[in-house]
């Protein structure tokens, strides 16, 4: 794993792409700080980095795009996956190299808040909290990416799917304001879920009986649920959108606060969407 | 050494490889012969583990690759049909990765590297990136990174696609020289290519193992005489009576003569019969010169319709 990380590390300062990545990250966050905090002398600085938290929409996908796009493109998969490393190795070295070339450029804009706070009155905790926060949302941010990679390999491709994917969950928060949340739409939402899972289970086993059994334990539970507690269902969609969204989760770093659940959150996040990666790329080799 | 045992792959509705099983002993050299499409890379991407296929297994020293894949890949090097290189590193640089990711003794790699380098010949470029290389240097590079490992299985994918003949004639003695203390097992669509650097030669086509012999045999049963060329010294009509009096020809074609005064005849002879000697005593018989006289080399295409029909009719029968 560490000769992948290494490699992989090596290649981001080889090729443009990451120069592309500090110098736009660098250049969009310098402009925000130059016209949000020194020149209106604000030491205002958490608003500062909220309008950071936006440019990795854009930087994100440039970060991630190449990682496994161009190893299949090249074919250089065929010595990785060759070679004595397992798949969960290659792909958490990948993570890994891309996270901190991440950090590496987080790490610049500390001495943004340096120069707030020595110059002004510089939110302590929030900022340390608030930087907390991207160090975790990050590595949510980079599996999705990670993810949008191993799945096909065109780079322009993966930039474009992986922004997508990004301000989906961008707009989950304000989607989810939108949807109903009465009883009807709750239940309506959870047969939706079930039949989805039935359906997902059907296509990849192409079991009958599988799917079915899956169908009738959903209703099962929908029905018992509706019985012991009606509640459950008053704002389902909101709830379950609720679980995807990864910014609402970081108000509480920028308030300074440190939240146990969000970090446990934001962890496995990354971990499933890693995980979903090395299927995806095991999965490919059957097809 | 290396057991594929009812291999199958699909691809959707298309089998790229159909219930394809064959043994390689250790020390052997083999090659895969076929024309482009036949199954070639499917194999021996499954071989090297890289593909996975749909039945059938394949075993390492007697270790299945997808239950043992750390073992089984470590015995194993595998130039594919592209070799994988990063065109942003240098030679030296890729080769340090290739032996870190095969789990090389860090205290070794440096030396091996050399070693190998010298072996391959790519010394001289192994401070330029990739990126510049000519494809028979980059051929080499993919080479080294199969060797760096230390295996002592080399699958090597179409080895000599693309290079120059001079190219060709190095890598096909490498290959030789690597056959000493390695198994090879190589693919190729030239037919002499693998006769001059393999011991035994499968033949695959449409996924299937059609032939499995050695060159000699295959070239026996398959070239041997079936059809001569001739350069005889003297009229046609002469030469097509003297050869049609030969009792095993069984027709006679002429071609344009490419010397004055000369007729190229081609007599095609009964199914495996070796006419060249009777040919031979029929000409000095009526008193014309042969100038040359060699057996026609089949085709690939040939030997492959050759070996399908025969089955075809083995299966009819």
């Amino acid at each position: 794993m560490m000769a992948i990380l290494k490699r992989e590390l090596k290649s981001y300062f080889l090729t443009p792409i990451g120069y592309l990545y500090m110098g736009f990250f660098l250049l969009v966050a310098g402009v925000f700080f130059t016209f949000g905090n020194l020149l209106p002398r604000s030491s205002y600085f958490t608003s500062f980095l909220s309008g950071v938290l936006f440019v990795y929409l854009f930087a994100i996908p440039l970060l991630t795009m190449r990682l496994f796009s161009e190893e299949r493109r090249q074919r250089t998969d065929q010595l990785l996956l060759t070679s004595p490393v397992s798949i969960p190795e290659i792909v958490l070295g990948k993570f890994l190299a891309a996270y901190a070339v991440y950090l590496l450029t987080l790490a610049v804009t500390v001495m943004y808040a340096l120069v707030v706070g020595i110059h002004g009155d510089l939110a302590v905790w929030e900022t340390l909290g608030s930087y907390i926060g991207f160090i975790l949302l990050g590595a949510s941010y980079i599996s999705v990416g990670v993810f949008v990679s191993a799945g096909t390999e065109n780079q322009l491709t993966s930039a474009l799917v992986s922004f997508f994917s990004l301000l989906i969950i961008w707009l989950i928060d304000p989607i989810s304001q939108a949807v109903p949340s009465d009883l009807a739409a709750g239940i309506v939402s959870a047969a939706v879920l079930v039949g989805a899972v039935c359906g997902y289970l059907y296509i990849n086993t192409r079991n009958r009986y599988l799917a079915a059994g899956a169908a009738f334990l959903g209703a099962l539970i929908i029905a018992a649920l509706y019985f012991v507690d009606k509640g459950v269902y008053i704002g389902f969609i909101r709830k379950f959108l609720g679980w995807f969204s990864l910014n609402k989760r970081y108000e509480s770093f920028s308030m300074g606060i440190l939240k146990i659940d969000s970090l446990v959150y934001y962890v496995s996040f990354s971990g499933l969407f890693l995980f979903l990666t090395v299927r995806l790329i095991e999965k490919r080799r059957w097809n | 050494m290396i057991e594929a045992t009812n291999l199958v792959k699909r691809y959707g509705p298309h089998t790229a490889v159909d219930n394809a099983s064959f043994t390689i002993e250790r020390g052997e050299i083999v090659g895969f012969l076929g024309p482009n499409g036949a199954g070639k890379s499917t194999t021996m991407n499954i071989l090297s583990g890289y593909l996975s296929s749909t039945e059938g297994t394949v075993t390492v020293d007697g270790m299945n690759i997808l239950e043992h894949p750390m073992e089984a890949k470590k015995k194993i090097g595998y130039l594919p049909e592209n070799p994988p290189l990063y065109p942003e590193m240098t030679v030296r640089e890729y080769l340090r990765f290739a032996g870190e990711i095969k789990k090389v003794p860090s205290e070794e790699l440096p030396s091996r590297m050399e070693r190998i380098m010298q072996t391959v010949g790519i010394q001289d470029v192994a401070g330029r990136l990739i990126r510049n290389l000519s494809k028979g240097y980059k051929q080499r590079v993919g080479l080294a990174q199969a060797m760096i490992g230390d295996p002592e299985i080399l699958i090597l994918d179409e080895p000599t696609a693309g290079l120059d003949p001079k190219q060709i004639l190095e890598i096909r003695d490498l290959i030789i020289s690597l056959g000493r203390d390695h198994t090879v097992i190589l693919s190729s669509h030239i037919l002499p290519e693998v006769s001059a650097v393999c011991r035994r030669i499968l033949i695959i086509n449409d996924g299937r193992i059609v032939a499995d012999d050695t060159p000699e045999n295959l070239a026996h049963r398959l070239l041997g005489g079936s059809h001569v060329l001739l350069r005889v010294e003297g009229p046609r009509e002469r030469v097509e009576e003297a050869l049609r009096a030969v009792p095993a020809v069984r027709n006679v074609e002429f071609q344009e003569p490419q010397e004055p005064g000369t007729v190229e005849a081609v007599a095609e002879a009964e199914k495996d019969r070796d006419i060249r000697r009777d040919v031979f005593r029929a000409m000095s018989g009526a008193g014309l010169p042969v100038l040359m006289m060699r057996a026609l080399d089949m085709s690939l295409e040939e030997i492959f319709l050759h070996l399908t029909t025969k089955e075809e009719e083995a299966a009819t029968t």
